[in-house]
């Protein structure tokens, strides 16, 4: 028949404007679809909460414009939850982009929370990645020798928000927001050798991998891309830019799950229809 | 006291709208590669990559080497990090034939470095995972820490089932890696056929999770030129929407684009038969 043959040549732009329309419809209508908080959200809500007052987080950013639509919700959902809990934060940048899209982060929610850079957190900056396992076991032995200044060039030693911050000892918790493996260098020679817990944000294709790590205990919680960051929203109980695309998200899976059963539901019955026909000539 | 002039007034006054605006017209120019390879998406991709590489240049200078190296040793009399520049350019003397021995001393020390570093990353890295993957398989209850010993918690019955299926796949998909010797005996043949397929489920696992990336990166988007740029376009309430139309116009002048070249190579071929 020939509509199985159309459905299995549909050319790939008419696929891209239905699945361009079906991102963009939720933006505009109001549904809601359940979102349930996966294992790893848990533990990586449960490992900031647990965190005592006023304690120490190296938060590493490490991303790019290109993965801001993960890495962008991931960092906002993680900085608003310190900034709830009255913990200071550090921003270090492994990316030279990340530094200034995290401060812009940053300086938008701290009104909301009442934070003040300098006092609750501060910016690092950016370092070389490609010197990145040295720098980062320099500055496990000596972190204000290590930074020297943060991206307004003040001395981190003069800053109330470094106040007792010497070595890795005073760390309490690393972050790092990655869509790459920056947080193999973390665990590596921070966290594991200095016994400080560990939680990551990778994007959705580093997921898979980075779940032996939080099956052998290295890292105590995980987001998993933007679903991850979806889920930390509704543990947060905000509407943020990750709820706000969890229904595109779904709508999008779902078109493309159509799609592929489409294409090959029409590619089995075409085959059937000609074994069909083989075995009819041959008679 | 200079006054500022008309244009930078103008400008400063401006900067938040033009830069919805290039951010709208970027994004669009290079979504534009969707309908076909074309000159405006080349355009906006060598300005995004003039663009990145710009800035990495610019701030390794800015926030690395001008606070970490220059400062120090030009204006606080640092002066034997004159020797970090000697030594890194050292690594030119690749391209002499005579002198190329010192860069492969210095590539030589440094790959010493690397080795020693990998070591320990390794240890860090992969040790912790070994032990994590000896799993209890037979349901048991809690242990009270006694001394010398830690306590142990309590493994249920979906807990022990999970650890067997973990158990039996991390040794399913170690016998497939068994390239030393020919696998001969039926049992192992089965085990190295599972891990196989265990091993496709989990690339199937990370292209679906590619997918879900990819999405979330066209979602941004989207979400920028609804929300971000469409206040801008047409106000803050009606904004969203407007940009919806105009996106749908452009989807469906792209559409007609495509059936009217599918057409029109259809007719190609017709008439060449």
């Amino acid at each position: 028949m020939k509509i199985l043959r159309v459905l299995q040549e549909v050319d790939r732009r008419y696929l891209y404007a239905a699945l361009l329309l079906a991102v963009m419809l939720p933006f505009l209508m109001d549904v809601k679809i359940p979102v349930p908080i996966s294992a790893q959200t848990n533990k990586m809500y449960t490992a900031i909460e647990e965190l005592p007052p006023n304690s120490f987080v190296l938060f590493g950013v490490d991303w790019s414009a290109g993965t801001r639509g993960e890495n962008g919700a991931q960092t906002e959902v993680l900085m608003r939850h310190l900034m709830r809990h009255k913990v200071r934060f550090a921003l270090l940048a492994f990316d030279p982009q990340s530094k200034e899209l995290c401060q812009r982060i940053a300086q938008r929610l701290q009104t909301e929370y009442g934070y003040k850079e300098g006092v609750n957190w501060v910016n690092w900056g950016y370092r070389v990645s490609s010197n990145l396992e040295m720098y980062l076991k320099a500055l496990a032995q000596d972190i204000p020798t290590a930074v020297g200044t943060d991206i307004h060039e003040v001395p981190v030693r003069t800053l109330p928000v470094m106040a007792g911050i010497q070595s890795a000892k005073d760390i309490a918790l690393i972050l790092d927001v990655t869509p790459s493996s920056t947080f193999q260098a973390y665990i590596q020679f921070v966290a594991q050798p200095y016994k400080i817990p560990m939680g990551i944000a990778p994007t959705a294709v580093m997921a898979p991998e980075a779940f032996t790590y939080l099956d052998s205990g290295q890292i105590v919680g995980m987001l998993a891309g933007l679903q991850g960051a979806i889920e930390y929203e509704q543990k947060l109980g905000v509407v943020g830019k990750a709820t706000r695309a969890s229904v595109s998200l779904s709508f999008a899976h779902l078109l493309i799950i159509g799609f592929i059963v489409l294409g090959n539901l029409a590619m089995l019955l075409e085959r059937r229809q000609k074994s069909r026909l083989h075995e009819g000539d041959a008679q | 006291m200079n006054e500022p002039g008309a244009f930078s007034v103008w400008l400063t006054q401006h900067t938040p709208s033009l830069m919805l605006w290039i951010g709208a017209i970027c994004t669009l120019g290079l979504y534009s590669v969707l309908y076909k390879e074309n000159k405006l998406y080349r355009l906006f991709e060598h300005i995004f990559l003039g663009l990145a590489t710009g800035y990495m240049i610019a701030i390794t200078w800015t926030d690395v080497l001008l606070p970490k190296w220059w400062t120090p040793l030009a204006d606080k009399g640092q002066w034997w990090l004159i020797f970090a520049m000697i030594v890194g350019l050292t690594y030119y003397f690749i391209y002499s034939r005579r002198y190329n021995w010192i860069a492969r001393l210095m590539i030589g020390f440094f790959l010493g470095v690397a080795s020693g570093r990998y070591f320990q990353a390794f240890v860090n890295d992969t040790w912790p995972q070994i032990p994590a993957s000896f799993k209890p398989v037979i349901p048991h209850g809690a242990v009270a820490a006694a001394a010398g010993s830690p306590a142990i918690k309590a493994l249920t019955l979906p807990d022990a089932i999970n650890n067997i299926i973990f158990m039996l796949i991390l040794l399913c998909v170690m016998s497939y890696f068994f390239f030393s010797f020919d696998l001969k005996s039926p049992v192992l043949k089965g085990t190295a056929k599972l891990g196989r397929w265990m091993l496709m489920f989990s690339f199937g696992a990370i292209f679906g999770s590619t997918i879900m990336a990819r999405l979330a990166l066209l979602i941004d988007r989207v979400d920028y030129l609804l929300n971000d740029f469409g206040p801008e376009l047409g106000g803050p309430t009606a904004g969203p929407r407007v940009m919806f139309a105009v996106l749908i116009a452009l989807i469906l002048l792209v559409l007609f684009l495509v059936s009217r070249s599918r057409k029109s190579e259809g007719d190609a071929s017709v008439t060449e038969v």
